[in-house]
């Protein structure tokens, strides 16, 4: 088999509230000069100005997998999808999946972790979510959905900064940084964000994220309520892989419905290479990842986005990972 | 001399074959026989005259090839394409029918004496032709359709969806679908011989089946993957499966295959079994591996004959001339072959 064959395909997940301006990123994604062919899956096609053989339109369609958990839900359609298009794979170079505005992101992420053939063929590169500066504080009071976008971003896209003032834009990054403190955000206008920026990012690498927030362990304001929040800790002591196992499977078991997104980056005790982790509510994947470098200090990171974290129990039960 | 036969042997002796570059979505026989057809990721149907000669190259799709089988006629094939396409296949490609952006994923025909008929499914839609490809009728589904098959009278098709399968007389003057209810994602779909059960693979690693006569519901599971290909023997005695590290076998007579166990065959190896395809005529199914290996497994002696050995990619088409003589069969990698096992 060739390595080409072999190779995953990235995949970008394009999420955003009605209005924020994702068409508007897609036709620029499927019409610019970037020297790349991407295959990209929507539900709106009448919406698209540009004529593509590689633009597929789907009916979302979310169902429940039958294995006992109630927010197991993937994109049936996407698997199908994903299977037809691997039959041309070697035409694009990615893979861009846009989501309908109300769209709970979940469904589309869990995909990745439920289906052995899309788990093989593909990994998910990146969330990415368009946000509307001037409505998104609005529709943060309204919609349970417009947070969880924010939630489940690596990248967002803070669109129509024109139509703001610059305390508003400040409110609303503010906004935003208290839902997610770790995704990336480029501010645009017409969502004029270079398009190297947007895909083929390898996000779900938690150290690159990391790198560049090293404050991310600063103090968050925590609140025991609705709202989405995001923690994370260190630990400077190897971990040990049952112990991890153990605490993370029974956490993700009893609180997976409030918990959007989990990601890490391991030090396990007698192994020279990293070990990312990460889940969706209770869906949960991970694997090693290349080694740490020489002298690097190996510690173990681990970051949560979302509702009712409780801070002093979720060090606890990390700490309790600790080796020896 | 060495006494030692490779398990290329069969192929090297028998076979022709050759390295088409692309995928090998599906393979076919035309239902006259003299041709056997693969469907490629290029959207080219490859044809291979079974009596030997060149392999001609067919386009047909501006994308990729989804779907491929013979049709109602007896030299052209139909072939369902990510173009939106539904085409008949012969010394060219013609439409049949275009549905813009949706994918045609399945095809499939059904032909005797009286009756020609003709199915696609696009999207949540199983679109019914006759022989000469005027639209009959639409059926709709509640969510997008993954597999569909006539039963082997022609009467009935059936469809896989969502939360399970339905069932349609084709001559039917008012449309409504006897419902096969099972929660959970159906991914493909199969008619006993007798017409008496449906059953379908599913996301979850498992088959569920449905007894037409009395709605009993049959549960097949333990499956390490998913089961892409299903099919029943000649006889239906046996529905033949892939999915696991063997040919798994479902008994259909003496009150199974509720509390029976499956036969397993050509096992052992820890490989994926991809695909499997019953033979026409005799209790015996051919099964390719996700390491290239294809068998012909007798069921009754359980005696495996090696056909091609592994080495050019994982098996993603099987498919027997309707008089068992000649096997064609393609990978992922474009490895396609066509086999002759007539006495020679």
């Amino acid at each position: 088999m060739t390595d080409a064959a072999l190779e995953q395909v990235p995949v970008t997940v394009l999420t955003g509230y009605l209005g924020a301006g994702k068409t508007t990123l897609l036709n620029r994604i499927l019409s610019e000069n970037h020297g790349r062919k991407y295959a990209v899956v929507i539900n709106e096609f009448g919406e698209l100005g540009v004529d593509n053989d590689l633009v597929v339109d789907t009916d979302e369609e979310v169902f429940e997998m039958n294995n006992g958990c109630i927010c197991c839900t993937v994109r049936g359609d996407l698997i199908r999808i994903i299977g037809g298009l691997m039959k041309r794979r070697g035409r694009f170079d990615g893979i861009i999946i846009e989501t309908t505005g109300l769209a709970n992101p979940a469904p589309v992420a869990q995909t990745f972790f439920v289906d052995d053939t899309v788990r093989a063929r593909t990994r998910l590169d990146a969330v990415v979510t368009v946000v509307d500066a001037k409505f998104l504080l609005p529709r943060l009071e309204d919609s349970h959905e417009a947070a969880d976008q924010i939630a489940f971003a690596d990248v967002i896209v803070l669109n129509k900064t024109d139509l703001v003032t610059p305390d508003e834009l400040v409110a609303v990054e503010a906004a935003i940084r208290k839902i997610n403190r770790f995704a990336k955000i480029h501010h645009a206008q017409r969502a004029n964000v270079p398009i190297a920026e947007l895909l083929d990012q390898g996000a779900f690498d938690l150290k690159r994220v990391l790198a560049e927030h090293p404050d991310f362990l600063g103090e968050d304001e925590h609140e025991h309520n609705d709202d989405v929040g995001s923690v994370s800790f260190e630990v400077e002591t190897p971990i040990d892989p049952e112990r991890f196992n153990a605490w993370m499977g029974a956490l993700l078991a009893e609180r997976g419905g409030d918990l959007l997104r989990t990601k890490g980056i391991l030090a396990y005790a007698g192994e020279d290479r990293r070990f990312a982790f990460q889940a969706v509510h209770m869906m949960a994947d991970g694997d090693f990842i290349g080694p740490w470098k020489a002298g690097e200090a190996r510690t173990s990171r681990l970051v949560f986005i979302g509702r009712n974290l409780n801070r002093p129990q979720l060090r606890r039960g990390f700490e309790s990972c600790r080796a020896g | 001399m060495s006494a030692t036969v490779t398990a290329d042997h069969i192929l090297e002796t028998r076979g022709v074959s050759h390295e088409l570059g692309d995928f090998v979505v599906a393979a076919a026989f035309a239902r006259g026989g003299a041709t056997a057809a693969f469907a490629l990721g290029d959207g080219t149907l490859r044809i291979a005259p079974r009596a030997g000669g060149d392999w001609r190259a067919v386009d047909v799709h501006d994308g990729a090839a989804l779907a491929l089988a013979p049709d109602a006629g007896p030299d052209t094939y139909l072939s369902g394409g990510d173009d939106g396409k539904f085409r008949r296949v012969g010394e060219a490609a013609a439409d049949i029918a275009g549905f813009g952006m949706k994918w045609v994923e399945h095809v499939a025909s059904f032909a005797d004496a009286k009756t020609r008929l003709l199915a696609c499914s696009v999207g949540r839609q199983v679109h019914l032709f006759d022989g000469a490809g005027k639209k009959l009728k639409v059926l709709e589904h509640p969510s997008s359709v993954t597999g569909v098959v006539f039963d082997s009278k022609g009467k009935r098709v059936a469809a896989s969806h969502y939360n399970g399968a339905s069932l349609w007389f084709v001559a039917a003057k008012t449309d409504s679908a006897r419902k096969l209810e099972w929660k959970g994602s159906h991914t493909g779909i199969a008619i006993s011989p007798n017409g008496e059960s449906v059953v379908t693979a599913m996301q979850e690693n498992a088959l569920h089946g449905w007894r037409l006569t009395d709605g009993q519901h049959m549960r097949m599971t333990g499956y390490p993957g998913k089961t892409q290909a299903l099919g029943f023997t000649r006889s239906g005695k046996w529905l033949a499966t892939s999915g696991a590290e063997a040919i798994v076998l479902w008994p259909f007579f003496g009150g199974g295959p509720m509390g029976k166990a499956p036969t397993e065959l050509a096992g052992g190896d820890g490989v994926i079994c991809t695909f499997v395809a019953a033979h026409p005529q005799h209790e015996a199914v051919a099964a390719g591996f996700s390491d290239g290996l294809v068998v012909l497994a007798d069921i009754g002696t359980a005696r495996i004959l090696p056909v091609c050995g592994p080495g050019r990619g994982p098996v993603s088409a099987l498919a027997w001339s309707a008089d068992g003589a000649h096997l064609a069969f393609g990978t992922e990698t474009g490895f396609a072959a066509l086999v002759d096992f007539s006495r020679q």
